[in-house]
């Protein structure tokens, strides 16, 4: 069953077309990766999945509901939880605030309630704080918890966006380029957590630039070129493409400037 | 109707310099003057002083206010806007230093030249007639001036190396750096620059409504509604703003009772703010 | 090691951290300060200065524009730079003067009534403009000071224009079942009003604090720190900024209630962009870190405001240089000395 569905997915500014009639859709339980070279419109891509964006045409169904057009608060309700290219994160807070603010979404208390520290606000803040402790410990960051974000490592820094955004309890998660950066253990640590991620139920969509990592963990590929779609399959299948290998060698004449 | 346009042009060619001025710092410096409408009021009273009760030749008199704010502007960004700017943990001191500045300009004044109301002799005298319209000479002298003087800005920025070197550093303060312009330098003397340019706008205008030492959050007030229309730290933006503020007011003293002008320049604006944020031109905010 | 950890990690609860603003639990000495902050306000303050109006008076205006600052305090803490404030207390105290002059509303109703309407104005208002950041948002928001000023003075004849409304009655008694729980306000005693002040300010910091230290103050950290992040993790930050928006104007209407009732006018001039700028200045002398940083700013600048009564023709002159040189050399606020000197904050979160 998909849970994801992405139908005719068009985003144009001005005379750009920054993303072209891109459809696909994502299997419940799956890891997809959407791929492609620099500017392809993965980015892109991701905002207007998540509603940052308004897309000029074409719609995102998210378990068979349309969540194009809802507010991407909203839409972060629903299920659908992205994170950041940037290393995104509340700087002035410790890790394990930052986790347990991510937590709002499963409120049980009332505005009221909590101001006046209510029986079930109080009972909230005990579960965050637990579920944010388990958290952080299962990303390997408990040793930081009471670190002040903006003093983390690099590292450290990448899982506690992935932390934030499991807080939020995402059934859909849109990891954007979360291997970005890191050395070739980095990566399988990574590669492992995401793979756990999908062990504990949750869909997850990525972006990425590491190939082999991306042919390690996916279950399907999407390739972007200048915003279309070209290729979709399993790894083996879009490792084959003409199309996909003409897109990249395609860059990687660019760079060598012919 | 030819009296609204004409009083509409004088006063969008001078506030043009106003928000040349503010737009000149604010992308240079990523600064907001507050204190724009103090300098402004300053340098009607420099003018003032010098024109209007030692007799001193009106032009030497806004060469003084040039040399006068220019060396305002230049100490503010050498002792204050540079030392907060290596020691501030939050970007909001900056625009609380610009505040502090206006405060300072403001009170003293204050202190230096009381609270009246002054008023200087008029720079050459007659009336023209341009159909319906008339248009004193003083006016016509003021906005002339005013033309001359953005005309010149204009070439400045454009055209010579320290004009270029200060768009250089709008555009990019590292890369700028790196090409090895002495940013610190740059950024006084654009400070000292726009600073003069608010003296100088009030210098001209001294001569048509006088100058008193409460004008100043009046016409900050005026400098930051045209960067609001026209686009924060764009020079055509600012201009854009100033000719939309000069003919708004022109048409609405004429045709509006007395405040009611600035309540609907006031509500439009912030309607207007709330459609397009960035002003007719801004870059979009972030 | 042990020193870099310090540097690095946060202390739960340790040591003097006057930042209250983020633990739920208050130290035993941060309780004890704040019990001799009330003592002094109403036990030591009447007893020593109770015979003299005038540093009573002084007093009165200081708690107030502290008051009036720490709702500017709560729209900082969403990372906006706040200089409406002064039209919201003119909002404030029109209501006021209007319901008592015209309608004869007892004081005691019109003053929690002015807050709720300043705060449905500012709600209304902010919907849209707190879309708005940075330099944009002063702008726009001093643009609102001067327009509903201006309002004022074009208001015909609800707002009687520049003559402004005179009269205002003071406040009334409040009597139960026959006891007079508070006595009327009487012109030659300046005392009920210290006292209403203080009760306002104590009032006000506890239910600030509590805002800071519940799920609403974090999410309001959250979206200073990141709106982008408070979006993506399900946090309606447009709602939450009209809330601390809404919240910092009831406070300003508050405080501009009470001013009308104690000066017993009101003018359109009587809050003017200065003003609003001085809200701001307050927080910023006292600290933006600290919950008592409008307290401390708003108390010292009023009080060196007065003292420099003496130096008259300078006044204005010397509380500029000194705004100035606190401001560089103070640029945390006069409550960070005794944390960190590096710019690094010890304790995390603002």
């Amino acid at each position: 069953m998909a849970i994801l569905d992405i139908q005719g997915i068009t985003k144009r500014f001005g005379g750009l077309t920054a993303v072209n009639n891109v459809s696909f859709s994502v299997e419940k339980g799956a890891i997809l990766s959407v791929i492609g070279p620099n500017g392809a419109g993965k980015s892109t891509l991701f905002k207007l999945i998540s509603s940052f964006l308004t897309p000029t045409s074409g719609r995102v169904n998210y378990n068979g509901h349309t969540i194009t057009g809802l507010a991407p608060h909203e839409v972060a309700r629903r299920g659908v939880v992205r994170t950041f290219q940037e290393t995104t994160i509340f700087k002035e807070m410790t890790a394990l605030q930052n986790v347990i603010v991510a937590h709002q979404l499963r409120c049980r208390a009332t505005s009221l309630g909590i101001y006046f520290s209510s029986a079930a606000a109080r009972a909230d803040e005990e579960r965050f704080h637990n579920s944010a402790t388990e958290i952080l410990d299962y990303l390997g960051l408990s040793t930081v918890k009471h670190m002040l974000a903006r003093n983390l490592p690099h590292g450290h820094l990448r899982a506690l966006g992935i932390a934030v955004a499991m807080a939020a309890e995402p059934k859909v998660l849109l990891l954007d380029e979360p291997f970005s950066g890191m050395n070739i253990e980095e990566t399988d640590a990574a590669v492992k957590l995401v793979q756990g991620l999908r062990e504990r139920g949750v869909t997850i969509v990525l972006v990425e630039h590491d190939m082999s990592a991306v042919m390690r963990i996916s279950d399907k590929i999407v390739v972007l070129n200048f915003g279309t779609k070209i290729a979709e399959g399993t790894p083996t299948e879009v490792k084959c493409d003409e199309a996909v290998i003409g897109a990249y060698l395609g860059e990687a004449d660019e760079e060598v400037g012919h | 109707m030819e009296q609204m346009l004409i009083n509409g042009v004088v006063l969008a060619v001078n506030y043009a310099l106003i928000a040349l001025g503010i737009t000149l710092i604010f992308s240079i410096m990523n600064i907001l003057n507050f204190a724009h409408g103090q300098m402004f009021m300053i340098g009607g009273f420099v003018v003032y002083y010098l024109y209007g009760i030692f007799k001193v030749n009106y032009f030497v008199s806004l060469a003084a206010v040039v040399i006068v704010l220019g060396v305002i502007g230049w100490s503010f960004e050498t002792f204050l806007f540079r030392r907060m700017r290596r020691m501030a943990t939050r970007e909001e001191n900056s625009m609380l230093l610009a505040v502090g500045t206006a405060l300072l300009l403001e009170n003293l004044a204050l202190s230096i030249f009381g609270e009246k109301q002054r008023g200087v002799p008029p720079v050459v005298t007659g009336v023209f007639r341009i159909g319906t319209a008339y248009l004193p000479a003083g006016r016509l002298l003021v906005m002339v001036l005013a033309l001359a003087l953005i005309v010149g800005l204009l070439l400045f920025v454009q055209y010579t190396k320290l004009g270029r070197a200060m768009r250089a550093l709008a555009q990019d303060r590292e890369v700028t750096h790196l090409m090895g312009v002495n940013v610190n330098r740059v950024a006084a003397y654009g400070f000292a620059l726009g600073a003069a340019l608010a003296g100088l706008a009030g210098g001209l205008l001294v001569t048509v409504f006088g100058v008193n030492s409460g004008v100043g959050n009046v016409y900050s007030i005026k400098a930051f509604i045209m960067i609001m229309i026209g686009g924060a730290g764009v020079v055509p933006g600012a201009i854009l703003g100033a000719i939309a503020l000069g003919f708004v007011e022109a048409i609405g003293y004429e045709l509006l009772p007395g405040s009611i002008t600035y309540l609907l320049i006031f509500t439009g604006l912030i309607i207007f703010l709330i459609l397009r944020p960035q002003g007719l031109l801004g870059k979009p905010w972030g | 090691m042990g020193l870099e950890i310090n540097q690095l990690t946060r202390h739960e609860g340790s040591g003097s951290s006057r930042i209250a603003s983020e633990n739920g639990r208050l130290s035993f000495r941060q309780k004890l300060r704040f019990a001799g902050f009330v003592l002094i306000l109403f036990v030591a303050v009447p007893i020593l200065l109770g015979r003299s109006p005038y540093y009573i008076t002084v007093l009165t205006n200081a708690a107030i524009l502290s008051f009036i600052s720490l709702g500017v305090w709560i729209t900082f803490s969403i990372g906006r730079m706040n200089l409406a404030q002064g039209a919201f207390a003119l909002v404030g105290g029109y209501v006021v003067a209007i319901l008592a002059t015209r309608y004869g509303v007892s004081f005691w109703l019109c003053l929690p009534l002015s807050g709720l309407i300043s705060a449905a104005l500012g709600a209304l208002i902010g919907w849209p403009v707190l879309r708005l950041k940075g330099v944009y948002f002063a702008m726009t928001t001093l643009s609102l000071t001067e327009a509903i000023r201006l309002l004022a003075l074009n208001g015909g004849d609800v707002t009687k224009g520049a003559t402004g409304i005179v009269n205002i009655p003071r406040p009334g008694a409040i009597g139960l079942f026959g006891l007079t729980i508070v006595p009327e306000f009487n012109g030659a005693d300046p005392l009920p009003f210290y006292f209403l002040a203080c009760a306002l300010l104590v009032l006000g910091l506890v239910a600030v604090w509590r805002l800071s230290t519940s799920r609403l103050g974090w999410v309001f950290r959250s979206l200073r720190q990141n709106e982008d992040l408070a979006t993506s993790i399900g946090i309606n930050v447009a709602k939450y900024r009209v809330i601390a928006f809404g919240a910092c104007c009831f406070m300003g209407g508050i405080g501009g209630a009470f001013f009308a009732a104690f000066h017993q006018n009101i003018y359109p001039a009587t809050y003017t962009i200065s003003d609003s700028v001085n809200f701001m200045l307050y927080c910023f002398l006292g600290g933006l870190s600290y919950i008592f940083g409008p307290v401390v700013g708003a108390f010292l600048l009023v009080i060196a405001f007065e003292l420099l009564n003496a130096v008259q023709d300078y006044q204005a002159l010397i509380y500029g240089i000194l705004m100035i040189v606190c401001m560089l050399w103070l640029p945390n606020g006069i409550l960070s000395l005794g944390t960190r000197h590096d710019g690094k904050q010890k304790y995390g979160g603002r």
